[in-house]
C-alpha cells in the first residue's frame, strides 16, 4: 500500500488548443499541497479546460474520461469511476474508470437502485443528489465493499437540468479521512463541468436528430415513408417506449391510427378516438400539446387505445400534428413506469419543445404530400379530358364513315336484285368490316392508356433496360446507325421494367419512322447534373436519371414541341397518334418528365427524366 | 349540274360523302383541309354552287375558315358545316357568317347523309333563287338606264 498517492503533473492531454491559459507548472515529482493532490492554481487550470472542453463537439468519450482522471487528480484519489444512470432502467453504469484495480469485470459494474441495502454510497448519493464522503468506510452505513483497500470515498453526482441525478462520480483512496470539504469543492466542480458537456451532447444529438427528419420530410412524397422515418428518428432522439401517429379523417370526426412504432402496428386504419375524445382527441380538438407524469389520473384520460396495459403507463406526451390551417393529426408517445421510484421517467419540458417541432415538421410534410397527390391527380384528369376529347372526334368520324356505307347499301339493295349487284355488296362489307375494325383500334389504344399509367415498381438496371429493348425493336438490318452511350456506375432505378420498355420501344420506333431512309439514333443515359436538371425545371430535391435519344431525322417544330404528346396527334402515316402520349403517360406515372429538346432540321431529341426515389406508391390494379 | 365541294380532314369521310353526294348527280371536288379547300375555291374556273364542310380539321375553327373563302369568291356559294359532336358556339358563328345550316355527323338514330342531301338540295334552291333575283335587279337597272336617258 503506498503511502504517498502518484500524481501526474503537468496540463492535461489535448489542452495544448487553448494556449491563453497554459500555465507551466515547475517540474516535480511530489506536487502536493499539505492535504494531498495538487495544487490550487493547477487544478483551477485544469479544471477551466476541461469547461472549455465540454463545450467542443467530437470526443465526448475522451472527455468523459479527462474529467474522470481530473477528478481523482483533484482530490489526491487512488481509484475513480464514472457511472450514468442507464434511462431505460434506471440502473448505474459504470462507464470510465481510473486509476489502479480495474478488472474487465469490476469496469462494467452495474448498480441495480431498487433494492436499498444494495445501493452503497454511490447509489445513495444518486438517489438524494447530494455529495457525500466519508473518511472511514468500514463503520459507515451506506458503504459497500468491491475493492479490499478502501477506506475514503467520496462521490458527488452529475446532475441534469431538472436537478435529477444522471450520473456519478466516485472517487475512492487507501488512505484514511483523505477527503476534505475543499476536495468535495473540487469534485463538484468536476461533475458540473461533465453535465455541462452531457447536455451540450443531448442537445448536439437532437440538432442533427431534428435536421434528418427535416431532410427527409421534405424529400418523401409517401406519407408511410414519411411516418416510419420520422418515427425511428424521433425514437433515437426522444427514448421513448412507443410511439402512435393518428391522422382526422377528411369530416374532422375521427381520429385514424396512421402509423406505430410498434405495438399498435397491427390496429392500423382503426378510428379509436373521435375528436375530442380521450387525451390524445383533446389534442387533436385544441391544437395544444399535452405532457403528463399520470396520464390515467387526468379527467380526460380514457384509455380507449394503449401501446401498453393502462397500469404501465408512467409518462404520455401527445403533440398536435399541425397544418396550415389545422390540426392533421396527433403524435403521441408514451413511457413505463420507471422500475425505481427515484428515478422520474417523466418527459420533460424541452422533449415536449422537441416533439412539437416535429409535430409541426411533420403536419408541413403531410400537407406537401397532399398537394403533389392532388396536382397529380388533377394533372392526369386533364390528361384524360384530351383523351377522350380526341377519342371522340375520331370514333365520331369513324362511325360516320361506317354509317355511310350503311346507306349505300341500303340503296343498292333497294334498286337492283342480290345477284347483279352481289361484287358491290361484297366490296361494301369489307369496308364495313374495316371500320368497325378502326374504331376497336380506338379502344384498344384507349385500354393502352389506362393500363400504361398503372405501374408496379421495383428495382431495376436502366441500362439492361434500354439493351433490352434496342435487342428486341432494332431491325437486325437497318439503314439507321444505332450507338449506345449508357453511364456505367447508374444506381438501379426503382420503375415498372415492363412499361419502360415499351416507353422507350415506342420512342425508338417513332425515331426509325421518321428516318425510313437511313440515319442515327444515340441512346444515353446518365445521372443528371443540378445545373441540368434546373435548365428542365426539375425540382433538386431529388436525384434524378436522363435517358435521351438523339437522332438525325427532320426534327420536330418549336410549336408542335408539346403537341406531339397530345393524344392522337400524328404525322405518322402509320399508328394511331397515341405512342407519344402513351410514352408521356408511363414516364409521369414514374412521376418523371419527357421533353422534346432538339432542332428542327437537326433531328429530334427525346428526354426522358426518371427520379431515383419515389414518393405515392403505385401499385398494379389489374 | 351543280359543283360541290366536299372538305374534310379522314379519308374515309370523303369518300363517303363524294359517293353519296355523286349519287344524287353532282359534281364533287374534295379538299382535306381549311388551306387545301381555300386553294381549290380560289383555283376553280367556276365558283362552287354548295361548300359541305367539317368544322373541326387542323384547328377547332377551320370550317369558318372555308366558309370565308368560299364566300369571299361568291358571295351566294351555300355552305353546310359538318361536326363529329355538338359545339353550340361554333355553330351560332357560322351562322352568323353567313352558312346555309350547320349538321351534326352523329346523331344516333339518324341517317345523316340523307339529311345532308336534302338540306343541299334546298340550299342550291336559294342559290338559284338569289341569282335569278340579282339577275332581275341587274336586267331592270339596265333597261332603266337604257330607256332613262335625258
Amino acid at each position: 500500500m503506498p503511502d504517498v498517492p502518484v500524481v501526474r503533473v503537468g496540463p492535461l492531454p489535448g489542452a495544448a488548443a487553448s494556449s491563453r491559459h497554459r500555465y507551466n507548472p515547475p517540474v516535480q515529482t511530489r506536487a502536493c499541497d499539505s492535504d494531498g493532490g495538487c495544487e490550487t492554481s493547477i487544478f483551477l487550470c485544469e479544471l477551466n479546460e476541461l469547461f472549455s472542453g465540454a463545450v467542443r463537439s467530437g470526443g465526448e468519450e475522451a472527455f468523459l474520461q479527462e474529467a474522470l482522471e481530473l477528478g481523482m487528480r483533484a482530490v489526491g484519489g487512488d481509484r475513480a469511476f464514472l457511472a450514468l444512470v442507464e434511462q431505460s432502467t434506471g440502473d448505474l453504469v459504470v462507464v470510465k474508470t481510473a486509476g489502479l484495480g480495474w478488472t474487465p469485470e469490476t469496469a462494467r459494474l452495474r448498480l441495480s437502485l431498487a433494492k436499498e441495502s444494495e445501493r452503497g454510497i454511490t447509489g445513495h448519493v444518486v438517489m438524494t443528489a447530494k455529495p457525500y464522503r466519508t473518511g472511514d468506510v468500514t463503520g459507515d452505513p451506506y458503504y459497500l465493499p468491491y475493492f479490499r483497500d478502501v477506506l475514503s470515498e467520496i462521490a458527488v453526482p452529475i446532475c441534469g437540468t431538472s436537478g435529477q441525478s444522471v450520473g456519478v462520480i466516485n472517487v475512492e483512496s487507501a488512505l484514511s479521512h483523505r477527503f476534505t470539504e475543499e476536495h468535495e469543492h473540487r469534485l463538484v466542480a468536476v461533475a458540473h463541468a461533465t453535465a455541462a458537456a452531457l447536455r451540450v451532447q443531448g442537445f448536439r444529438a437532437r440538432e442533427s436528430a431534428l435536421i434528418e427528419i427535416g431532410n427527409n420530410l421534405t424529400t418523401t412524397l409517401d406519407i408511410d415513408t414519411l411516418m416510419q422515418k420520422v418515427l425511428a428518428v424521433a425514437a433515437d432522439m426522444l427514448r421513448f417506449e412507443d410511439c402512435t401517429v393518428f391522422l382526422a379523417d377528411d369530416a374532422n370526426e375521427y381520429l385514424v391510427l396512421t402509423a406505430s412504432g410498434g405495438s399498435l402496428a397491427n390496429r392500423r386504419g382503426e378510428t379509436p378516438y373521435r375528436v375530442g375524445e380521450g387525451i390524445t382527441g383533446w389534442v387533436a380538438e385544441h391544437g395544444v400539446s399535452v405532457r403528463l407524469a399520470e396520464p390515467q389520473r387526468d379527467p380526460r384520460w380514457k384509455g380507449l387505445c394503449l401501446e401498453f396495459p393502462e397500469e404501465d403507463i408512467g409518462a404520455l406526451l401527445a403533440v398536435p400534428i399541425v397544418g396550415r390551417k389545422r390540426v392533421l393529426g396527433v403524435l403521441r408517445v408514451v413511457r413505463r413506469k420507471s422500475p425505481t421510484a427515484w428515478f422520474s421517467n417523466a418527459f420533460s419540458e424541452g422533449e415536449e419543445r422537441v416533439l412539437n417541432t416535429i409535430g409541426r415538421q411533420l403536419g408541413a410534410a403531410i400537407e406537401n404530400v397532399r398537394s403533389y397527390e392532388r396536382l397529380i391527380t388533377a394533372e392526369r384528369m386533364a390528361a384524360w379530358g384530351e383523351l377522350s376529347a380526341r377519342a371522340a372526334h375520331m370514333i365520331g368520324n369513324r362511325t360516320f364513315a361506317l354509317k355511310g356505307d350503311l346507306n349505300e347499301l341500303a340503296y343498292l339493295l333497294s334498286q337492283k336484285p342480290c345477284e347483279e349487284i352481289r361484287d358491290e355488296i361484297q366490296e361494301l362489307s369489307h369496308s364495313m368490316a374495316r371500320g368497325v375494325e378502326r374504331l376497336e383500334e380506338i379502344l384498344r389504344e384507349f385500354r393502352d392508356f389506362v393500363v400504361a399509367t398503372q405501374i408496379s415498381l421495383a428495382p431495376c438496371d436502366v441500362n439492361a433496360l434500354l439493351r433490352e429493348t434496342v435487342e428486341e425493336i432494332f431491325p437486325r438490318r437497318s439503314p439507321v446507325k444505332l450507338t449506345l452511350q449508357l453511364a456505367p456506375d447508374l444506381p438501379l432505378l426503382r420503375c415498372d421494367a415492363r412499361k419502360l420498355k415499351r416507353a422507350f420501344g415506342e420512342i425508338i420506333e417513332n425515331s426509325l419512322s421518321f428516318q425510313p431512309d437511313g440515319g442515327e439514333l444515340e441512346v444515353s443515359t446518365c445521372m443528371m447534373s443540378p445545373e441540368a436538371m434546373l435548365g428542365l425545371g426539375l425540382g433538386q430535391s431529388r436525384q434524378h436519371v436522363a435517358i435521351e435519344f438523339a437522332d438525325a431525322g427532320p426534327g420536330i417544330a418549336p410549336d408542335q414541341k408539346e403537341r406531339v404528346f397530345q393524344p392522337f396527334h400524328t404525322t405518322r402515316a402509320k399508328g394511331m397518334g397515341l405512342g407519344l402520349s402513351i410514352v408521356k403517360g408511363i414516364v409521369e406515372a414514374h412521376q418523371g418528365t419527357v421533353r422534346e429538346i432538339g432542332t428542327q432540321g437537326q433531328g429530334a431529341r427525346f428526354v426522358v427524366c426518371l427520379p431515383m426515389e419515389h414518393g405515392t406508391h403505385e401499385t398494379d390494379r389489374e | 349540274m351543280a359543283l360541290i365541294l366536299v372538305v374534310d380532314d379522314e379519308d374515309e369521310v370523303r369518300a363517303s360523302l363524294k359517293r353519296r353526294l355523286v349519287r344524287e348527280g353532282y359534281t364533287v371536288v374534295t379538299a382535306d383541309s381549311a388551306e387545301d379547300a381555300a386553294n381549290k375555291i380560289r383555283m376553280s374556273e367556276e365558283p362552287f354552287d354548295a361548300v359541305v364542310t367539317d368544322m373541326c380539321m387542323e384547328e377547332a375553327d377551320s370550317g369558318l375558315e372555308v366558309l370565308r373563302h368560299a364566300v369571299a369568291r361568291d358571295l351566294f356559294t351555300e355552305v353546310i358545316v359538318l361536326t363529329a359532336y355538338g359545339n353550340v358556339s361554333n355553330a351560332v358563328e357560322s351562322m352568323r357568317r353567313g352558312a346555309f345550316d350547320y349538321l351534326e355527323k352523329n346523331v344516333p338514330g339518324v341517317d345523316t347523309y340523307e339529311v345532308l342531301v336534302m338540306k343541299v338540295a334546298q340550299a342550291l334552291e336559294r342559290r338559284r333563287a338569289a341569282i335569278r333575283t340579282v339577275r332581275r335587279l341587274e336586267e331592270r337597272a339596265a333597261q332603266q338606264s337604257g330607256s332613262g336617258t335625258a
